[in-house]
């Protein structure tokens, strides 16, 4: 979230700068400064939506939080596993992990879905995807009371429609 | 013997109304009657125009501050009609300061009552008869018009200002026949069903109908002295074409998409000014430039009217909903006056009198498709709410549950769908369930996404359309 933000804030500069120096440089007539400058404007500002619209996406996300961890371990198909040390936000809209964003039911019923929760006495286990790919997210979840895993499946079920599996409790 | 009782006094209302939009229409606004009285005194006609212009705007834009039921709106109407009555009798006699007193006297009032009448169009038309009652007024007072400016015109500009007067007396006779009705229930129910209220698409219509009528301003000031010479042929055949479609618009059925005939209005506005660019002053040519354009305010006119009516079933005051509406219309005419009295003064040839129309109609078209969207909004989501909340409770329930959806809905998303359903906005949704707006946004957006629905009004349609079918 935050270095999705940096990052929007970085090009925002960027494109104001760039437009400063362009209007600067065509009135000293550098005509062939004035186009590079003018071509920076433009993918400055392109990727300035793309950057303000995951920002939108990410704050939703936070917004509707259902879980919040420091850090999540991710395995994708076949044999690479990777710690993600940045911090894990499971929601009603989707995982942020770090400055990845999944968003799930990308507007209802297209693209990567959430397709399985578990959670044991220490962990829940995500498993999403799109019909390409399907990637597992454990997490930590720091809850001890079985009280606040049952509510924690509830909301999952209830912004999600996943029922979550609560799995080794006695 | 409820409905026979409703038909006559949508008649009489209708009736009555006309007869004083035609005193309007012949005399007190820009009318025939009213120029050719200043012609005859060979008195300065802009202070005259302009001051009638600005009052009536006061009158429409002012009435609803203190005409908030329909007793009042009736006693408003007889005593507007009679103040008008003696503010034009002056005008039989040489001028004085009593004309312009009483232009601005008949104009405010004349605006007061046009106003008022709003109570009497939504109480006594039936919702999908508002479009019609709306032509019919239009069509019947121009035809009274054009017989009073025969008379004016070609007889006597007296005995066709006793007929203007004529008009208005009729249509007191008429206004004092009018019953008075209780609140339709239905009304008092979706009022207060508005998503975000009446007020932007409103503001929306306004802007629409002030900036499309600059061009009627344009056209009193720049096009009709053209032709002057052309007296005889005027004094008939200047409404001819906007009756013609007014007709035309009346009778279309029901599904016919009117939103396309606006676009073929504006291709007849700029058809018209580049005709009276580009062709001479001569019968062939005024025919061709008088047909293109008041065909085109006949659609255009028709159009906000019957949209008018139709919004005043979401307002909690409909002289004020009516009045403002029309106000627009008239600032419009009298913005667009002023600048076709520059225009004149300055001598613009009229090419440039063309650009300047065309640059009108540009931003016009521009503004269109919000506008739609936000009339489809308004107008679409509440006739299927009305509709909808007819059904019982339990049928509801049946009703999305047996929709086929593409993806089942979570207990979050029925319960946003079942807000959307009773009618709240989108921040009356968040204020319910304790979220954002932005989080209810997403979740409509998912929500239409499951049903394959474009927005509100689809998604209930697709729901009633399953309800049929059961």
């Amino acid at each position: 979230m935050k270095l999705i933000r940096k990052r929007r804030n970085r090009y925002a500069l960027s494109l104001a700068a760039s437009i400063y120096l362009t209007v600067w440089l065509g009135k000293a007539f550098m005509l062939e400064v004035v186009f590079a400058f003018g071509a920076i404007s433009l993918i400055s500002l392109l990727l300035l939506v793309r950057q303000s619209r995951l920002l939108y996406d990410a704050t939703l996300i936070w917004d509707n939080r259902i879980l919040a961890v420091p850090s999540a371990l991710i395995s994708m198909p076949g044999p690479q596993m990777k710690k993600d040390t940045g911090e894990t936000v499971v929601s009603t809209f989707g995982i942020l992990i770090g400055s990845e964003i999944y968003r799930w039911g990308l507007d209802g019923v297209h693209g990567v879905r959430l397709h399985t929760a578990q959670i044991d006495k220490e962990r829940m286990y995500l498993t999403f995807g799109d019909a390409s790919k399907t990637t597992r997210v454990e997490l930590l979840h720091g809850m001890t009371e079985k009280q606040a895993i049952l509510d924690a499946a509830q909301t999952l079920l209830r912004e999600t429609g996943v029922t979550a599996e609560i799995i080794n409790w006695k | 013997m409820n409905r026979f009782k409703t038909l006559n006094a949508r008649r009489l209302s209708v009736v009555g109304f006309s007869f004083l939009f035609a005193y309007i229409l012949s005399f007190q606004f820009e009318g025939q009657v009213l120029y050719s009285l200043l012609n005859l005194r060979g008195t300065e006609a802009d202070r005259y125009i302009l001051a009638a212009i600005i009052a009536h705007f006061a009158g429409l834009f002012t009435c609803g501050l203190f005409v908030k039921s329909q007793a009042a709106a009736k006693s408003m109407m007889f005593g507007g009609m009679g103040l008008c009555l003696a503010a034009t009798v002056p005008f039989f006699f040489a001028p004085s300061s009593l004309w312009i007193g009483g232009l601005i006297v008949s104009g405010y009032f004349s605006g007061c009552v046009v106003a008022a009448w709003g109570f009497f169009l939504r109480a006594f038309a039936p919702k999908n008869e508002r479009i019609k009652s709306c032509a019919d007024v239009l069509i019947y007072s121009n035809l009274l018009m054009v017989a009073v400016n025969v008379v004016a015109m070609n007889r006597s500009t007296f005995i066709g200002l006793g007929f203007s007067m004529l008009c208005l007396v009729i249509g007191m006779v008429f206004i004092w026949m009018l019953p008075l009705e209780q609140e339709n229930e239905q009304n008092k129910t979706f009022k207060n069903k508005t998503h975000g209220g009446i007020k932007n698409p409103l503001i929306l219509l306004c802007l629409f109908i002030f900036i499309i009528t600059i061009n009627s301003g344009l056209m009193y000031q720049v096009i009709n002295p053209a032709f002057e010479p052309l007296t005889r042929l005027v004094s008939w055949y200047w409404a001819v074409p906007y009756i013609v479609a007014l007709v035309i618009m009346r009778n279309l059925p029901m599904k016919a998409k009117r939103s396309r005939i606006l676009y073929i209005g504006m291709a007849m506005i700029i058809g018209a000014f580049i005709s009276f660019m580009l062709l001479g002053r001569n019968t062939s040519d005024y025919l061709i430039v008088d047909t293109l354009m008041l065909g085109a305010c006949g659609v255009f006119d028709l159009f906000w009217w019957s949209i008018l009516g139709e919004m005043l079933d979401y307002s909690d005051n409909p002289a004020q909903t009516f009045g403002i509406g029309l106000s627009a219309n008239v600032f419009g005419v009298l913005c667009g006056g002023v600048l076709g009295m520059t225009v004149t003064s300055i001598g613009l040839p009229s090419a440039e009198v063309a650009v300047i129309a065309l640059t009108v109609v540009c931003v016009t078209l521009v503004m269109l498709p919000p506008l739609n969207h936000q009339l489809v909004l308004l107008l679409k989501s509440h006739a299927y709410l009305a509709t909808y909340d007819n059904i019982s409770q339990s049928q509801q329930t049946d009703i999305i549950r047996q929709i086929k959806i593409l993806d089942p809905l979570t207990v979050r998303e029925e319960e946003v769908l079942q807000l959307i359903l009773s009618g709240k906005s989108n921040r009356e949704i968040a204020g319910a369930l304790f979220i954002s707006e932005s989080t209810v946004k997403t979740h409509v957006r998912n929500i239409f996404s499951k049903y394959d629905a474009g927005s509100r009004a689809e998604l209930i349609s697709t729901l009633l359309k399953n309800q049929r079918v059961e």
